[in-house]
């Protein structure tokens, strides 16, 4: 026990004297938090420049382009002909072109029927795809008050022509993310990919430093009671950078969450546990402090990407599926959006955690590795060294 | 050393270095795998929906039917109550719930308006709107449907009525991205990032490695030295940039609208800005694992940045400003706007100009610290 409570002492005075491993537990993680939240900070996509290319006049299309404006998610800018809404849109300086044609209203008046073109800028999908929406959900309502009016000329009483003009109204709700904010959606997933990222980097710098330059480390008293204790230490400085977020985003903005934090927490708990797990395997394998970093980066840089969030799961190949598996951030990622969505108990979040059961299988691997390691090491230094008194020392590590 | 030989000595340095070797060669070729396997089915269909039916008609059977024939839905099954429901979707069963009020057939037909409610797991985005559209379109048809049967009970010829429910056209769509697929949207900006954030790591490892150390890059001056580090790197981005723009984009099925001529002109600046910044850059390190660090913790904020996943008109002014120091953003929106918009040269030519004034401004940095590097090494030796 004592030899724990030094071996943290040691570890701690460690990181007191590494500046780069001090910043990247204490400023970095603030500040890229705090800056990846800003950028999202809008939330709700609004004012997007849309161009309007008005070539009707009329008192319809002027209707329509005020209507347009009442939009919040669009900002309507108007351009005088066709070619130079379509450059604007190419130079993304409008996400959106919206053509009301010559002769709007009197084809319409006339009972022809005209066509609005809308083009909308699907490279950017995520303002494409709103934007496409938001359009024509105002469009359709102003051209509805115009059928309305006919109705009203064709002798309808006016108690009837909401209903003539559409019998089946739709009432979407949006579920557990009520007001479509995007703060809720994208940010908890960034930041934790972030939080994996300085988890592990943060694990492997610190695990690095007990080698030398030959890829093999110092085995006079085992390597496994210094790893328990960098666990000990490093867990709760990066729980307090989880609960930083979670501050952040259900306390300090408010976000709605529908079940308890305590229980995030303990989801953190577990991923950081399989995160280190993770990074163990690659510190046994690759005994390199670039390669080790590099390797942990190809693993856990697109895990934002596999978490689900943006791009369904099950729309994803198998290959894609498994790998998915590999990282703690999609396993944590689940129980996050049960408990802040769906605000599931214990018993829901202890049966989610089992999916970390693969992570479990790492342990005997590295228990080998290290064996092997050690085991390789004593006969080198058995070749070397011919001083009794180290062989003994060695032999006796071994045990 | 002539120039060649300077330049035949950085590549060896590059193939030789195992972290380098493993990031330039190993990461290029793994993350063009590995980024877009989430999204090779593109666009997310068939969506699991459950149906909450209190109306038990034949209309409401038909408007499921209807909604399970949709290309975005999938109708999993029915159940009883809203609540039964609600926990089909906690348990993640379903992503959406449409609920037929008791008496929509009936009340349709007398001439009443009815309400149907959907509702979608807005926590996963791309899965709400697919399931809001399915559900409107759905909805929408067999609101159609009932009132060209009551026209043409009152006695309208069908052309007439049809006519009339569809009075004006509204012709919406896509421009650029016409499958509205997932990997052409994210493929074109996040490859040049891949490039861009490889190169700044390479260069990184290599300077950080060598400042301590005796070798060739003590016997040529530091302008030598930045000249053939930029042109050994050049030399291998060629192929990886052939790679990444031209057979990747033309395997994912990326549209590609400039000629070859104008890509190349593009790439050129934002290769040479990038690889003059990583070896400015290396010249604050002296530990081979800290460029790694250093450029994955930015990657992510340059990514969202750079204006392709999140609109730039939303992103804080002082942000972007910030971010326009790094070639990777000017250089991927100036792409995407050249080589999938179809935008013409003259109007992304600021933004080239760009990145020929932050290649000149990192080339100054990178002669200034290589020297200021060299130097404190001679000293240290001495």
């Amino acid at each position: 026990m004592n030899s724990l409570v030094a071996l943290i002492r040691r570890e701690l005075h460690a990181l007191w004297n590494s500046p780069w491993q001090l910043a990247l537990v204490s400023y970095i993680p603030v500040l890229s938090i705090i800056c990846l939240w800003w950028l999202f900070s809008a939330g709700l996509p609004r004012q997007l420049p849309v161009a309007v290319v008005d070539s009707d006049h009329s008192q319809l299309s002027r209707m329509l382009t005020r209507k347009l404006q009442a939009n919040p998610v669009v900002a309507p800018q108007n351009f005088v002909d066709l070619p130079s809404a379509v450059t604007a849109m190419k130079q993304s300086e409008v996400y959106g072109v919206v053509l009301l044609p010559y002769g709007l209203q009197r084809e319409l008046m006339t009972g022809h029927s005209p066509v609005i073109d809308v083009r909308y800028n699907s490279q950017f999908l995520l303002v494409g795809k709103l934007l496409s929406s938001q359009i024509q959900l105002t469009l359709g309502s102003g051209l509805l008050e115009v059928a309305g009016v006919k109705q009203l000329l064709q002798g309808v009483p006016k108690s009837q022509v909401a209903l003539h003009l559409s019998p089946v109204t739709s009432q979407t709700t949006a579920l557990f993310n009520r007001n479509n904010n995007y703060v809720g959606f994208l940010v908890p997933p960034v930041l934790v990919a972030l939080w994996q990222l300085l988890a592990m980097l943060i694990f492997s710098n610190s695990l690095s430093r007990e080698l030398n330059p030959e890829g093999s480390y110092a085995a006079d008293s085992g390597i496994w009671p210094r790893i328990w204790a960098k666990i000990a230490v490093f867990t709760p400085i990066l729980l307090l950078h989880g609960g930083f977020i979670l501050a952040l985003l259900y306390q300090y903005l408010a976000l709605p969450v529908a079940g308890s934090l305590a229980l995030l927490i303990l989801a953190q708990f577990v991923m950081l546990l399989a995160v280190w797990l993770m990074v163990l395997l690659v510190f046994f394998i690759m005994r390199d402090s670039a390669r080790m970093v590099s390797f942990g980066t190809a693993l856990f840089a697109p895990a934002f990407a596999f978490m689900g969030i943006t791009f369904p799961v099950h729309e994803m190949p198998i290959l894609a599926q498994w790998w998915r598996l590999i990282m703690p951030s999609s396993h944590y990622v689940d129980s996050h959006v049960s408990i802040v969505s769906y605000g599931v108990g214990w018993e829901t979040i202890a049966q989610q955690l089992t999916s970390y059961w693969g992570f479990l299988c790492i342990i005997p691997v590295l228990f080998l590795l290290s064996r092997r390691i050690e085991k390789s090491m004593n006969t080198e230094s058995n070749q070397q060294m011919l001083d009794p008194e180290l062989m003994s020392k060695n032999s006796g590590a071994d045990l | 050393m002539s120039f060649w030989q300077l330049v035949s000595a950085e590549l060896k340095a590059i193939v030789a270095d195992k972290a380098i070797a493993v990031t330039l060669f190993g990461g290029v070729l793994f993350y063009s795998v590995l980024y877009p396997l989430p999204y090779l089915h593109q666009v997310p269909t068939e969506q699991q929906l459950v149906v909450v039916d209190l109306d038990h008609s034949s209309l409401s059977r038909r408007l499921i039917r209807h909604a399970d024939a949709s290309a975005k839905i999938s109708v999993i099954g029915q159940v009883t109550s809203i609540s039964q429901a609600q926990s089909w979707i906690e348990s993640g069963r379903a992503h959406g719930l449409l609920v037929i009020p008791e008496g929509f057939r009936r009340d349709l037909l007398l001439g009443k308006g009815v309400t149907l409610s959907y509702g979608g797991d807005a926590s996963y985005f791309l899965i709400y709107s697919a399931v809001a559209e399915g559900l409107v379109t759905a909805g929408m048809d067999a609101g159609k449907q009932v009132q060209l049967l009551g026209m043409l009970a009152k006695g309208e010829a069908p052309k007439q009525a049809d006519l009339s429910l569809n009075s004006v056209k509204i012709n919406s769509v896509p421009a650029f991205n016409p499958s509205l697929g997932y990997t052409p949207y994210v493929v074109p900006g996040l490859f040049l990032l891949i490039l861009h954030q490889t190169l700044l790591i390479g260069t990184g490892i290599l300077g950080a490695g060598q400042w301590r150390r005796k070798g060739y890059w003590r016997e040529i001056s530091p302008l030598q030295l930045v000249c053939g580090r930029i042109s050994a790197f050049m030399l291998i981005y060629l192929f990886f940039s052939s790679f990444y723009v031209g057979f990747c984009f033309y395997w994912y099925q990326v549209s590609v609208q400039a000629s070859l001529s104008l890509v190349t002109l593009w790439m050129l600046p934002f290769l040479l800005a990038t690889s003059a910044a990583g070896i400015a850059l290396s010249c604050l390190f002296v530990r081979r694992d800290l460029p790694t660090q250093v450029l994955l913790l930015v990657s992510m904020p340059i990514m969202f940045v750079s204006g392709f996943v999140w609109p730039l008109a939303l992103i804080p002014e002082p942000l972007i400003w910030l971010s326009q120091v790094v070639p990777a953003v000017p250089a991927i929106m100036g792409m995407l706007e050249l080589n999938q918009m179809g935008a013409s040269w003259s109007s992304v030519m600021p933004k080239w100009l760009q990145l020929w004034a932050l290649f000149a401004m990192f080339f100054m940095l990178a002669w200034y610290g290589v020297t200021r590097r060299l130097e404190s090494a001679v000293d240290e030796t001495n």
